[in-house]
């Protein structure tokens, strides 16, 4: 080995050192920065039974807390005492307080059992307990996601204009304008059906050419909405047995038609109101008789093009050339699928949510050269389950409806988030 | 060659294009199995799938819209306005309204209902309490509060609501229920329910492994079993006490000595012996997933110190009777023999024969998993006086002390409620109380209609 190679390694063996011991130093201080306030209000309490004594004190962590969080937590706790006038002391003290940092579904409860001879007293604080980030996997295309909103109503649709974002849901239809914090709810219209829902209802919603108003389909019902120059929206419902767009209802760039310059029409689906799926009825017509699906996207390729759709009975197809193809490798996918533009690889990819019954639903990008679906992403953990999926109006994102039911202790809430790819 | 001809079938399998996991197909029959009346109080299966409440309970605890859209309280909680939703339908076609409600209020709890009066106000009902009802939303989510149709029906075996499913026949032990295409909520993904009633779980869990049943129950006893025999259990959290009741009249009038026999309990010994290590082994009322305190309450046997409170007193022969249930039986024989070892005489008596009971075995729901609502219903339940409850965990601490401290119920231990599930059962999942919520649950073998 040659010396300055050698020391060059010990230099960066040291930095790396210095740069651990930095990092754990400001773990522990960031630790110990979140537990100042519940230390300081049990010491408060504390003290104001105990007085001015000394005390053997007795830390027990019953929370999910991490161990190595404990020394810090005491640290806090005795100083705190002690600047209260109680000082720590061994087993000599004939007062011992028996802390324990417990929790219950929703907050953190740290419990003082204050022991004076024979009378026990208690005290108590409770403290937020404070929610954990989970970070996506990376790999050669990432999917990313952003929410949109997050409320406690279930979400069929949405749609972002220019100033607003209309929200579908089973029996309104909600208009958010912009604020300071983000959408903020600004009115909230009956669509009116006068049938009953279905269990697992669904919408679709798509901009008007303009792109400043909207049309939606909502079982039995369509709606559309314009913007009024005083902010209000005008909206209107009637009953309507029409087919649903499939696709934007003017004729767009769709799916990758963009770089390849081509107009596509829009194409519209019946829609079986009362079983939540597409009757595969399709106007104008593939080409192909086409099976009930849920859910279908078109594809266009330099070749051509078709529609890809999930049948009702599991089983992904791609309509093209009148011929219906089975299409591989779809095993992992949900109902649910939609086309994005991301750019990268092959230009457009289709992101389908997984096939679990998992309450951590995952979004996945496949490429589709051929009938194989080949995963291009890892998958996207969207730590709920996935209810409703489809493409942004330019195609560049897609935007997903997660049901979060699975922590107990939290209320039901339904997160429209943006998704969009990084090629790596 | 072979060989070759294997590998040629594996690749031609792994070619074929593979089935996705679709959306919940509509249609098919779920068949159930269970052990006792699908119609009790509280807790009946067929009750939570043909009639709905006034409110319902989130995951969270707390109340959300069912039967009534918006609540508003007033008066310090002594009176409340629930509006009720327009355009809900009884299965018979009556609709649903304030009259009919105040009506079904009535049939359900008459004089021993928490309000004093609730009477029908335009499309509301109103509640008015002589005491604060802090709680009331949270009440109407439970069991014992669902609306049945007055008059009409058999409320006992046929009751008429509003719930995903219709009563349609009972024939040779199998209750079936049908899909209420006009739900509030959304018809049902199944076209019906069957309910095989009062099957031994032995018998159910045959039936299952034989494809002749879909959902059979598994007591917290047999959990351990389940798993042995790789059936697919669904389980909720702790939801069901297992507590005695005291009887304040007799000879445990004396505060004493139903102190010395919530000493003498040996709780290790019910949930490792009988409740085979499935029970989280409590002496608080509530669970420690709710409140976080119930370590204060400490679960120890201590029989010296329950001699002591005795004080040589020796009193008549007590009796001791439980619920229906092998092991809640065995339950109550090895209580017996604890209170044995503590210096009383009890006696395991029929449940059934009329005579004066000191010691009753029960289980209790925990209905809510917000600490307040829960206790409350855990109190009416129990039989036992409602205090002022208060919001902070320090309040109903000192609540919940003042009355264990009575010593009138004795929580021993905390059950998971179970069941286990067929192959081609998808989606289902318990609410907070562990009922399962079939009206979400389809079928997976289910070829979808093409049409309604």
């Amino acid at each position: 080995m040659e010396p300055r190679s050698g020391l060059r390694r010990v230099l960066r063996f040291a930095v790396l050192l210095l740069s651990a011991a930095g990092l754990a130093g400001f773990s522990a201080n960031a630790a110990a920065t979140q537990w100042e306030k519940p230390a300081a209000a049990l010491a408060e309490q504390i003290a104001a039974i105990l007085g001015p004594a000394q005390a053997q004190i007795i830390i027990r962590n019953n929370s999910q807390i991490p161990t190595e969080e404990i020394p810090a937590i005491r640290r806090l706790l005795e100083q705190d005492l002690k600047a209260r006038g109680i000082q720590a002391s061994g087993t000599e003290s004939a007062n011992i307080i028996h802390v324990t940092l417990s929790e219950n579904l929703r907050e953190r409860l740290w419990v003082a059992e204050i022991v004076e001879g024979n009378e026990t007293r208690l005290a108590m604080v409770h403290v937020e307990a404070v929610s954990e980030q989970q970070q996506a996997p990376v790999s050669g295309l990432t999917l990313r996601k952003q929410t949109v909103i997050t409320t406690m109503q279930p979400v069929l649709a949405a749609l972002e204009t220019a100033n607003n974002l209309v929200v579908i849901e089973p029996e309104e239809i909600v208009i958010y304008a912009h604020s300071a914090d983000g959408w903020k709810e600004q009115s909230r219209v009956g669509i009116g059906q006068k049938k009953p829902l279905a269990r697992d209802p669904r919408a679709v919603i798509y901009p008007l050419p303009n792109g400043q108003g909207f049309e939606a389909s909502v079982a039995g019902m369509s709606c559309t909405g314009t913007p009024q120059p005083s902010a209000d929206w005008n909206l209107h419902c009637r009953e309507s047995d029409d087919p649903w767009f499939l696709t934007p209802p003017q004729p767009t760039q769709n799916g990758g038609a963009a770089d390849m310059n081509i107009q596509v029409a829009p194409l519209r689906a019946f829609y079986n109101s009362a079983r939540d799926f597409f009757t595969g009825v399709v106007t104008p017509s593939m080409g192909a008789d086409l099976p009930p699906f849920y859910t279908a996207v078109l594809l266009l390729r330099s070749d051509g093009g078709g529609l890809l759709l999930n049948g009702i009975d599991g089983k992904v197809l791609f309509a093209e050339g009148g011929k219906l193809k089975s299409v591989s490798g779809a095993r992992d996918w949900g109902s649910d699928f939609a086309a994005l533009r991301s750019g990268c690889g092959a230009g457009t990819q289709i992101v389908a949510s997984g096939s679990g019954e998992a309450v951590a639903d995952s979004l996945r990008a496949y490429e589709l050269p051929a009938v194989e679906a080949i995963p291009a992403s890892a998958p996207l953990t969207m730590d709920g389950t996935i209810t409703a999926l489809w493409s942004g109006a330019d195609d560049k994102s897609i935007f997903v409806v997660v049901r979060k039911t699975a922590a107990p202790g939290h209320t039901d809430q339904y997160e429209v988030d943006r998704v969009a790819a990084n090629c790596n | 060659m072979l060989r070759q001809i294997a590998i040629s079938c594996l690749v031609a399998a792994l070619a074929l294009p593979a089935t996705a996991r679709t959306r919940p197909h509509y249609g098919g029959t779920l068949r159930v199995e269970v052990e006792r009346d699908p119609w009790q109080r509280p807790g009946g299966l067929a009750r939570s799938l043909v009639l709905d409440g006034l409110t319902t309970m989130s995951s969270d605890g707390t109340a959300q819209p069912a039967l009534a859209i918006e609540w508003k309280s007033e008066n310090d909680d002594h009176r409340w306005q629930f509006r009720l939703r327009p355009g809900v339908h009884f299965h018979d076609g009556t609709p649903l309204n304030s009259s009919t409600v105040v009506a079904a209020l009535t049939d359900l709890c008459g004089a021993a209902c928490p309000w004093t009066v609730a009477h029908a106000v335009g499309s509301s009902v109103v509640f008015t309490s002589d005491s604060a009802l802090p709680n009331l939303p949270e009440l109407l989510a439970g069991n014992d509060y669902r609306i049945a149709l007055a008059g009409a029906g058999n409320p006992l075996t046929a009751p008429i609501g509003t719930g995903p499913f219709q009563f349609t026949a009972f024939t040779n032990g199998v209750l079936t229920l049908s899909a209420n295409d006009n739900c509030w909520q959304g018809r049902p993904f199944l076209d019906a329910v069957e309910v095989h009633v009062h099957r031994a779980v032995r018998d159910q869990w045959l039936d299952l492994s034989v494809g002749r049943a879909d959902l059979v129950e598994v007591p917290a006893e047999q959990l351990r079993e389940a798993h042995d025999q790789h059936l697919s259990v669904v389980a909720s959290p702790p939801v069901s006490l297992l507590a005695v009741t005291i009887s304040d009249s007799g000879a445990l009038a004396n505060p004493n000595l139903r102190a010395a026999i919530a000493l003498a309990v040996d709780r290790s010994a019910l949930s490792n012996v009988i409740f085979q290590k499935q029970g989280e082994i409590t002496a608080s009322l509530l669970p420690a997933e709710v409140t976080g305190y119930s370590f204060l309450f400490p679960a120890d046997r201590d029989l010296s110190k329950a001699h002591e409170l005795r004080g040589g007193v020796t009193p008549p022969t007590l009796t001791i009777i439980a619920e229906s249930g092998a092991a809640m039986q065995l339950a109550a024989q090895r209580i017996a023999l604890n209170l044995r070892d503590a210096g009383f005489n009890v006696q395991v008596a029929n449940a059934s024969a009329p005579q004066h009971i000191d010691l009753t075995l029960r289980r209790l729901t925990l209905e809510s998993n917000q600490p307040q609502p829960a206790l409350e219903s855990m109190l009416r339940a129990a039989g036992l006086a409602i205090p002022v409850l208060e919001r902070t965990p320090e309040g109903l601490y000192k609540i919940e002390r003042q009355v264990l401290d009575t010593h009138m119920l004795i929580p021993l231990l905390y059950l998971p409620r179970a069941y286990a599930i067929g192959g081609r059962v998808r989606d289902l999942h318990l609410s907070v109380d562990g009922t399962p919520q079939l009206a979400d649950v389809s079928l997976s073998d289910i070829q979808p209609e093409a049409a309604p």
